[in-house]
C-alpha cells in the first residue's frame, strides 16, 4: 500500500523532470536547426516560476480555473497509468482504454476554460484543436485495436512482459508502428499538424487569453504531453523500459523524430490535416491491422 | 515629469509582517526568474521593429538570454514600443499594455519615442511616451542597432534582478496623471475596457493619485461594456 502511494506521488514528479528535459530539448533542436544557441539549461523551469510569479493574475471565471486545473490533472492522471522501470502505478489495472480516456481529458478541459474567455482567437483555436483530435483518433485508435490485438491484452504490463521476452513490437507490427509514429506527431501538436495555435494568425488560439499562471499551467502540461507520448509509443512498440538509461534514450529519440520534423514543415489547413490524417495513417493502420489479424 | 528618478515610489503596503525566514530566498529566486525569462509582445510600431528579426533570429540570438517573441498581450512581460507611435496607434499601445499581467516592463526603442525624434513637427504623432504609460528605458537611436536592443535588454535585465525596474506600479499608483495626458490627446470620453482603478484596489497597489480629478471624469463618460450584437450581413 504505501508502495504504491510513494509511486503514484513519484511518476508525475518523475514525469515532469523528464518532460522539462524533453521541452528543453525541443527548443535546442529548433534553435541549432536555425543555427541558433538556443535556450540555456533551465529555461522551462525559469519560464514556468515566472509565469506563477505574476503579480496580477488575470481570471475570467471559475470555469476558466478548473478548465486548466483539468488540463494538467488529465496529464497526471495518465502518468500513474503508464508503466516505467520499476514502477508500474496502476497501470495493471488501468489499461490502455482508460489511458485513451485520460488522454481526452486535457482538450475537453482546455475547450471548457477557453470557451469563457469569450476570445474569439480562442474559439476558433480550440475548435480547431478538438478537429485536429478527431483526425487522429481514428488513426490512433485504430493502432491501439491492432496493438492489444497483437499482444492478447489491454494491458499495458503485459505488454511490456511481452515484448521483453518476444521482441519488439516495432519488429512483429512495423506497419502499425509507422502508422502510430505518424499519429504520435498530431498528439503531440507539432508542426504540420498546429493550424490550432497558428501565432500569427490566430495568436495561439486556445492560449490567446492565458496569462500569469494559466499560461504557467499549460508549459507544465505541455511538458507532460511530450512526456506522455514517448512513454506511450515506447511502451507500445519499443519493449517499454528494462533499465532507465535504456528506457530514457528510447524516449528521447522517439520524441525527438516528431520534433524534428516539424522544425521542417509549415502547417496545413485543418482540412487538410483530417483528410492526410484519415487516408495514410488510417489506410497503414488498416493494412497493418490485417497482417496482425490474417 | 520627465525625469524617471522624481516619480514617487509608493512602498506596497501589504499589511502583515513577512514571518517566513525563507522569504527573502523566494524573492531572490523569483526576480532572478522573472529577469531570465522575458517574453516580448510581437507588437511593433514604426520602422525600428525592423531591427528586432536580426535580434531575434540566428545572428545575435535573444533566446539564449531567455527572451522569446510572445503574440498576446496577456501572456507577454515586455512590450517594446519601437518608432513613432502616432496617435491613432497610441490608443492600441494603451490598451494593449493595459491587457498585460504585472510585472510588465515598457521599452521605448528609437529616438521617436523619447522626444519625437524627427516627427517632432508633426501633428499626428505622440512625441514622449512616458507621458502615456511609465517606460522603464529608452534605447535612442535612428534606428539602434541590434547590439544596442540587446545592450538594453540586458541593462533592463539587471534592474530586474536588482528589483528596480518597478514603473508598472506607477502606472496604478499615478493613473490620475497617465489618464490626464491620455484624455489631453484622445477626448474627455476616453475610457479602456480595463478597469485599472479596481486592478489596483484588488492587488494592493492604491497609491495616493491614483484617483483624481481626470479619473473623475472618467467615471462621468463611463459607458458599461457590452458585447457586440450578432449580425449577419
Ligand atoms: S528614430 Fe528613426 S528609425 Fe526610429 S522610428 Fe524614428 S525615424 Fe524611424
Amino acid at each position: 500500500m504505501m508502495t504504491l502511494i510513494t509511486e503514484l506521488f513519484l511518476m508525475p514528479l518523475v514525469a515532469f523532470v523528464i518532460g522539462l528535459f524533453m521541452v528543453l530539448m525541443m527548443r535546442k533542436i529548433g534553435a541549432r536547426l536555425q543555427r541558433r544557441v538556443g535556450p540555456p539549461f533551465f529555461q522551462p523551469l525559469i519560464d514556468i516560476i515566472k509565469f506563477h510569479s505574476k503579480e496580477t493574475q488575470i481570471s475570467h471565471g471559475l470555469i476558466h480555473d478548473i478548465g486548466i486545473i483539468m488540463a494538467v490533472g488529465g496529464y497526471i492522471a495518465a502518468e500513474t497509468l503508464l508503466p516505467v522501470p520499476g514502477m508500474d502505478g496502476i497501470a495493471d489495472k488501468g489499461g490502455i482504454i482508460a489511458l485513451t480516456y485520460f488522454l481526452m481529458i486535457p482538450s475537453l478541459g482546455l475547450a471548457l476554460g477557453v470557451g469563457q474567455c469569450a476570445n474569439p482567437n480562442g474559439s476558433i483555436g480550440i475548435s480547431r484543436a478538438l478537429t485536429a483530435m478527431l483526425a487522429y483518433d481514428i488513426p490512433f485508435v485504430i493502432v491501439i485495436f491492432g496493438v492489444s490485438w497483437h499482444y492478447g491484452t489491454t494491458n499495458l504490463v503485459e505488454m511490456v512482459n511481452y515484448q521483453q521476452a518476444n521482441g519488439w513490437g516495432i519488429v512483429e507490427m512495423p506497419i502499425l508502428a509507422l502508422a502510430g509514429l505518424f499519429t504520435l506527431q498530431g498528439i503531440m501538436g507539432k508542426q504540420p499538424f498546429e493550424i490550432y495555435v497558428a501565432p500569427a494568425e490566430i495568436a495561439t488560439g486556445p492560449m490567446v487569453e492565458m496569462g500569469g499562471k494559466y499560461m504557467g499551467g499549460l508549459f507544465i502540461m505541455q511538458a507532460f504531453q511530450f512526456y506522455t507520448a514517448g512513454v506511450l509509443y515506447t511502451t507500445l512498440f519499443l519493449g517499454g523500459g528494462e533499465n532507465w538509461p535504456t528506457f530514457l534514450m528510447k524516449i528521447f529519440i522517439v520524441v525527438s523524430i516528431p520534433i524534428m520534423i516539424a522544425y521542417m514543415f509549415p502547417r496545413y489547413r485543418t482540412e487538410d490535416m483530417l483528410r492526410l490524417m484519415w487516408k495514410w495513417p488510417v489506410i497503414a493502420g488498416l493494412i497493418g491491422l490485417a497482417l496482425v489479424m490474417h | 515629469m520627465s525625469d524617471l528618478k522624481q516619480i514617487p515610489v509608493v512602498a506596497k503596503e501589504t499589511g502583515k509582517e513577512r514571518t517566513n525566514p525563507l522569504a527573502n530566498v523566494f524573492d531572490e529566486l523569483i526576480r532572478f526568474a522573472q529577469a531570465r525569462s522575458m517574453f516580448m509582445l510581437h507588437y511593433c510600431t514604426g520602422c525600428g521593429a525592423i531591427e528586432l528579426p536580426p535580434a531575434m533570429t540566428s545572428r545575435f540570438d535573444m533566446e539564449r538570454l531567455g527572451i522569446q517573441p510572445m503574440v498576446t498581450p496577456r501572456q507577454a512581460d515586455i512590450l517594446l514600443i519601437t518608432g513613432y507611435v502616432s496617435i491613432k496607434t497610441l490608443k492600441r499601445i494603451i490598451l494593449t499594455y493595459e491587457q498585460m499581467p504585472s510585472p510588465k516592463y515598457v521599452i521605448g526603442i528609437c529616438s521617436c519615442t523619447v522626444n519625437g525624434g524627427m516627427y517632432w513637427q508633426s501633428y499626428a504623432t505622440a512625441k514622449k511616451l512616458n507621458e502615456y504609460l511609465p517606460v522603464d528605458l529608452y534605447i535612442a537611436g535612428c534606428m539602434p542597432r541590434p547590439e544596442a536592443v540587446i545592450e538594453g535588454l540586458r541593462l533592463l535585465m539587471d534592474n530586474i534582478k536588482s528589483g528596480k525596474s518597478e514603473p508598472w506600479k506607477d502606472y496604478y499608483q499615478r493613473y490620475d496623471y497617465y489618464l490626464g495626458n491620455q484624455q489631453h490627446l484622445f477626448g474627455d470620453d476616453w475610457q479602456t475596457p480595463t478597469d485599472i482603478i479596481g486592478e489596483a484596489e484588488h492587488f494592493g497597489l492604491m497609491g495616493p493619485e491614483t484617483e483624481g480629478e481626470h479619473t473623475r471624469l472618467l467615471q462621468q463618460h463611463q459607458q458599461p461594456l457590452e458585447p457586440h450584437k450578432m449580425r449577419l450581413k
